[in-house]
C-alpha cells in the first residue's frame, strides 16, 4: 500500500520538463516532416538527459541519428545537396550527443564541403564540438556562424553559441560582452513582435532544438540569461547574478537552475528533482544546514536522510522512487552512494552514537564471526524511551533512542519497578527492524 | 538498417607502399606497424615520411617510411592538412596557429592556403605569408597544377582559376549542377589544356572540362587542334548510379567515391563500375598498381590497373 501511495504522490508531482516532453511526443505523433521528427527526438533526448535518464536519452539520440541518416540518403538520391548537407549536420549532432566524436567530426566536415556559406551549418558544427568537449573548435565554428548570419534572432542565437564556447575556453571577457549584447538585444523593442506572439501563445517551453521564432526566442532568452547569471555568480557578483536569475523566473517560474541558484530548494525539487546539479548543490547546502526530513517521499528527502547518515532510510526512499523511475541515473547514483560501507566495526560495550549508527546502517555487512560476537556481547547505554507505562509497580517499555539512535524491542517488555523514560539500559543487539536497532533488554536501572 | 560511416581509417599511397592509419595504429602494409593517433582524420604523405593527423586531439604522429620510427607532436587547434616541403612538415590548422585555413597545396616549394569563409588565398614561403589574394569564399576544393590554382564552388556551379605567378583570378568555368571535388585527368600538353575531372553528386556524374587558359595559350592550342584535326572528346561525362563527390585520377586509373553510401567506383569517360561498398571516406587510395581500400580490417587490392 505504501508503494502505491508513493507512486500516486509521485505521479502527481509535476516535473518542469513534463510539459515539454508531452509537447514533443505530440509533435512526433502529429507531424511526419523530417524537421519535426528530428527536433522532437533531439529535444526528447535533451529533456531526458536533463532528468538524468541517460538510457532513454541515448535511445532518442539514436532515433534522431537514424532519421538524419535516412534523410541524407534520400536527399542524395533526389540530388538535393543542400538538404543532404543539412541532414548530414544533424546526423553529426546526434552522433555528438551519443559521444561518438570521430564520426561526428567526419560528418561535420562532409556537410561543410557543400554549404560552408550556411550559418546554421556552422552553428551545428559549434554545438557538436561543444558537446564533445572541444570548445575552441566550437568557438571557431560559431564565429563563422555569427559572421554569416543576417536575421537579428539568428545573430543572437549564434552569438550565444559563441559566448558559450568562449566561456568553456576560459575566455570570459568576450563571452560576457556577447551575453550582455544578446540579453539586451532580446529584451529590446527590436523583438517586440516576437515577444507579443510569445505572450499571446503563452509560450514558455525551453528546447534545445527550437522550431520557429517564438520557441527560439523564449529558449534563447532563458539560456542567455542563465549563462550570464552563472558567469556573474562565478565572479562573485551576486547582485547581478540574482537579477538575471530573477529575470529567468519572470518568464518561467519553475526553472530549476534559477531556483537552485536562488536557494529556493523546495521549488527547485518540484521543478526537476532529478537534476544532478541541483542534487550536488543541495548536498553542499546540507553540509552547513540541518533541515528536518521532509514528509514527502522524494529525492530531497533521500538527500536529507543521507546527510544525516541515515543511509538505511535513504535507501528505502530511493528504492521506492526507483520503482517508479527505474531508468533514472540520478536515483541510481544516489542509491549507489547510499550503499553501506563494506567494513563494519562492532560497537564497544558502552557504545557511542556513531558506533550504533554505523551498525544500524551496515548491519547486513557483518561477517558471520562478527554476528556470533555480537550475539554474545552485552551493552549498556543511557536510553530515552518513547513512553513509560506504569502499572502495579511495573513499567512497560517498547522503543526509544540511545543518543538519538532509534531502537525497539521485539515486543513491549515489562520491568519490575517504576521508571521514567530516561533509564540506563543493559541489552544485547539482535538486529535491525526497519529503521531501528532491535534490542533484547537484559535490565533497566534508573 | 542504416549503415553508419566507417571512420578513422585512412589509406594513402607512398613511394614505399600503402600506409594505413586505423584503430590507433599506423601501418606500412607488410612492413611495420606503429602506435598512431586516437582519431586519424587526415594523412600527409611525403617521399620518406608520412604524418597522420588527429584533428580532434590536436596531434600528429610522423612516421619514417623506411623504419616505422615515429615522432608525436602537438599541433595548433584542429590540424586538417599538411605538406612536406623538403625535410619540413607544414601542418595546416583550421582553428588557430600560423598556417591557418581549410586547404593547403604545395607548388614549386611554395605553399598556398585557401580559407573558405574568409575567401583568401595566401602564399607562404618558409612559413611566412608572401602574398594574399582576396577571392570568392565557400569553395569546396582547391587544387594546383603547374602555375594554375583551381577553386571549386558547389553553390555557383563554377570553377575559378588563379594564375599563381601574378596571383590573380584568370577566369571561371561553369561546371555541372553542384561540383564538389576536382582532379586532373590529363592534358596540359602543348596541344591540350589541362583536363579537369569534376565530381558532381547532384548530377551523379564526373564532368570533364578544360581548365581555362591564357588567351595566348587558347589561341595557340586552338590553332594546333585545328591544324592537326583534333577535337575534344565527345562524351563529356560519366554516369553513376549514385551521386559521387570525390574523384581521384592517377594516370589511367580513375576512381570516384560516394560519401553518402560509401561506394567506390572505377570509371572511364563512358562507363562506371562498383569496386566496393561500405568504404570509409578516406579509406582508399590509388597506387601505381591500382586501387587499394581498407575494408573489415583488411587492405584489399582488387587487381592491377588495366
Amino acid at each position: 500500500m505504501k508503494l502505491l501511495l508513493i507512486a500516486a504522490l509521485l505521479a502527481q508531482t509535476r516535473i518542469a520538463s513534463d510539459f515539454e516532453i508531452a509537447q514533443m511526443e505530440k509533435q512526433l505523433a502529429h507531424s511526419q516532416a523530417f524537421e519535426a521528427q528530428l527536433s522532437g527526438r533531439l529535444n526528447l533526448g535533451d529533456l531526458r538527459a536533463s532528468r538524468n535518464e541517460l538510457s532513454l536519452a541515448r535511445a532518442e539520440y539514436t532515433k534522431a541519428y537514424d532519421l538524419a541518416s535516412r534523410e541524407r540518403l534520400e536527399a542524395r538520391r533526389d540530388s538535393k545537396m543542400t538538404r543532404y548537407a543539412n541532414a548530414t549536420s544533424y546526423a553529426a549532432l546526434a552522433q555528438a550527443k551519443l559521444g561518438r566524436d570521430t564520426s561526428a567530426f567526419e560528418l561535420l566536415e562532409e556537410a561543410t564541403r557543400y554549404v560552408s556559406d550556411d550559418a546554421e551549418t556552422w552553428n551545428l558544427y559549434a554545438s557538436a564540438m561543444r558537446i564533445l568537449g572541444h570548445p575552441r573548435k566550437a568557438a571557431s565554428a560559431a564565429r563563422n556562424a555569427v559572421a554569416l548570419a543576417t536575421k537579428p534572432l539568428d545573430v543572437a542565437i549564434y552569438q550565444h553559441a559563441l559566448a558559450t564556447a568562449l566561456l568553456e575556453s576560459g575566455e570570459t571577457d568576450e563571452a560576457e560582452r556577447l551575453l550582455v549584447t544578446v540579453t539586451e538585444s532580446l529584451r529590446s523593442s527590436k523583438f517586440d513582435a516576437v515577444k507579443r506572439e510569445a505572450a499571446r501563445t503563452e509560450s514558455f517551453e525551453i528546447y534545445s532544438s527550437a522550431r520557429g521564432d517564438v520557441a527560439a526566442y523564449v529558449s534563447l532568452l532563458n539560456r542567455a540569461q542563465l549563462r550570464l547569471a552563472s558567469l556573474y555568480e562565478h565572479r562573485g557578483e551576486t547582485a547581478k547574478a540574482r537579477t538575471q536569475y530573477e529575470r529567468v523566473l519572470e518568464a518561467r517560474s519553475d526553472d530549476v537552475t534559477a531556483l537552485t541558484a536562488l536557494g529556493r530548494w523546495d521549488d527547485a525539487f518540484e521543478a526537476n528533482p532529478f537534476s544532478m546539479s541541483l542534487v550536488r548543490e543541495y548536498q553542499r547546502y546540507l553540509r552547513s544546514h540541518k533541515p528536518p526530513v521532509p514528509d514527502a517521499v522524494g529525492v530531497q528527502r533521500a538527500l536529507v536522510q543521507l546527510a544525516r547518515g541515515e543511509t538505511r532510510a535513504a535507501r528505502e526512499t530511493l528504492d521506492a522512487l526507483l520503482a517508479t523511475f527505474p531508468a533514472n541515473e540520478t536515483l541510481r547514483t544516489l542509491r549507489r552512494e547510499a550503499e553501506p560501507t563494506t567494513t563494519v566495526t562492532l560497537p564497544r560495550t558502552n557504545p557511542t552514537a556513531a558506533e550504533l549508527r554505523a551498525l544500524l546502517e551496515n548491519f547486513e555487512q557483518l561477517t558471520p564471526e562478527q554476528r556470533v560476537t555480537l550475539d554474545q556481547t552485552t551493552y549498556t547505554s543511557n536510553a530515552v524511551f518513547d513512553s513509560a507505562s506504569v502499572t502495579n509497580n511495573q513499567t512497560t517499555f517498547a522503543s526509544g533512542t540511545i543518543d538519538g539512535i532509534p531502537f525497539r524491542f521485539s515486543e513491549p517488555m515489562i520491568f519490575a519497578g517504576t521508571f521514567g523514560v530516561n533509564a540506563r539500559l543493559t541489552y544485547r543487539i539482535l538486529g535491525v527492524a526497519r529503521d531501528a536497532l532491535l534490542l533484547e533488554p537484559l535490565g533497566v536501572q534508573p | 538498417m542504416i549503415a553508419a560511416l566507417l571512420l578513422a581509417q585512412i589509406v594513402t599511397a607512398t613511394p614505399r607502399g600503402v600506409v594505413v592509419a586505423h584503430d590507433g595504429r599506423i601501418e606500412l602494409h607488410g612492413r611495420w606497424n606503429a602506435q598512431g593517433v586516437e582519431n586519424a582524420t587526415a594523412v600527409v604523405a611525403g617521399t620518406d615520411r608520412v604524418a597522420v593527423l588527429d584533428a580532434l586531439n590536436n596531434e600528429a604522429v610522423i612516421a619514417e617510411l623506411a623504419t616505422g620510427k615515429t615522432t608525436r607532436v602537438r599541433t595548433a587547434e584542429t590540424p586538417v592538412g599538411g605538406a612536406f616541403v623538403g625535410n619540413q612538415l607544414y601542418v595546416l590548422t583550421r582553428d588557430g596557429g600560423e598556417l591557418q585555413g581549410d586547404f593547403l597545396r604545395e607548388s614549386k616549394g611554395l605553399l598556398y592556403v585557401y580559407s573558405r569563409v574568409k575567401g583568401t588565398l595566401s602564399e607562404f614561403m618558409n612559413g611566412r605569408v608572401t602574398r594574399r589574394l582576396q577571392i570568392a569564399p565557400f569553395a569546396s576544393d582547391f587544387e594546383i597544377s603547374g602555375r594554375t590554382g583551381y577553386l571549386v564552388y558547389p553553390r555557383e556551379a563554377r570553377i575559378r582559376t588563379i594564375d599563381l605567378v601574378p596571383m590573380r583570378v584568370t577566369g571561371t568555368v561553369a561546371v555541372g549542377a553542384v561540383p564538389v571535388d576536382l582532379a586532373f585527368a590529363g592534358g596540359g600538353t602543348a596541344i591540350t589544356a589541362r583536363i579537369l575531372a569534376v565530381a558532381d553528386p547532384s548530377a551523379k556524374r564526373i564532368w570533364f572540362t578544360e581548365g581555362t587558359q591564357s588567351t595566348f595559350e587558347a589561341i595557340a592550342r586552338g590553332f594546333l587542334r585545328g591544324f592537326l584535326g583534333l577535337g575534344l572528346f565527345g562524351s563529356r561525362a560519366s554516369q553513376f548510379p549514385t551521386g559521387v563527390d570525390r574523384v581521384i585520377v592517377r594516370d589511367k586509373i580513375w576512381v570516384a567515391y560516394d560519401s553518402s553510401s560509401g561506394t567506390l567506383y572505377r570509371f572511364t569517360k563512358s562507363k562506371s563500375s562498383i569496386l566496393a561498398k561500405g568504404i570509409a571516406p578516406q579509406a582508399f587510395a590509388v597506387t601505381a598498381d591500382g586501387v587499394v581500400y581498407w575494408k573489415d580490417g583488411t587492405l584489399v587490392a582488387p587487381g592491377k590497373a588495366r
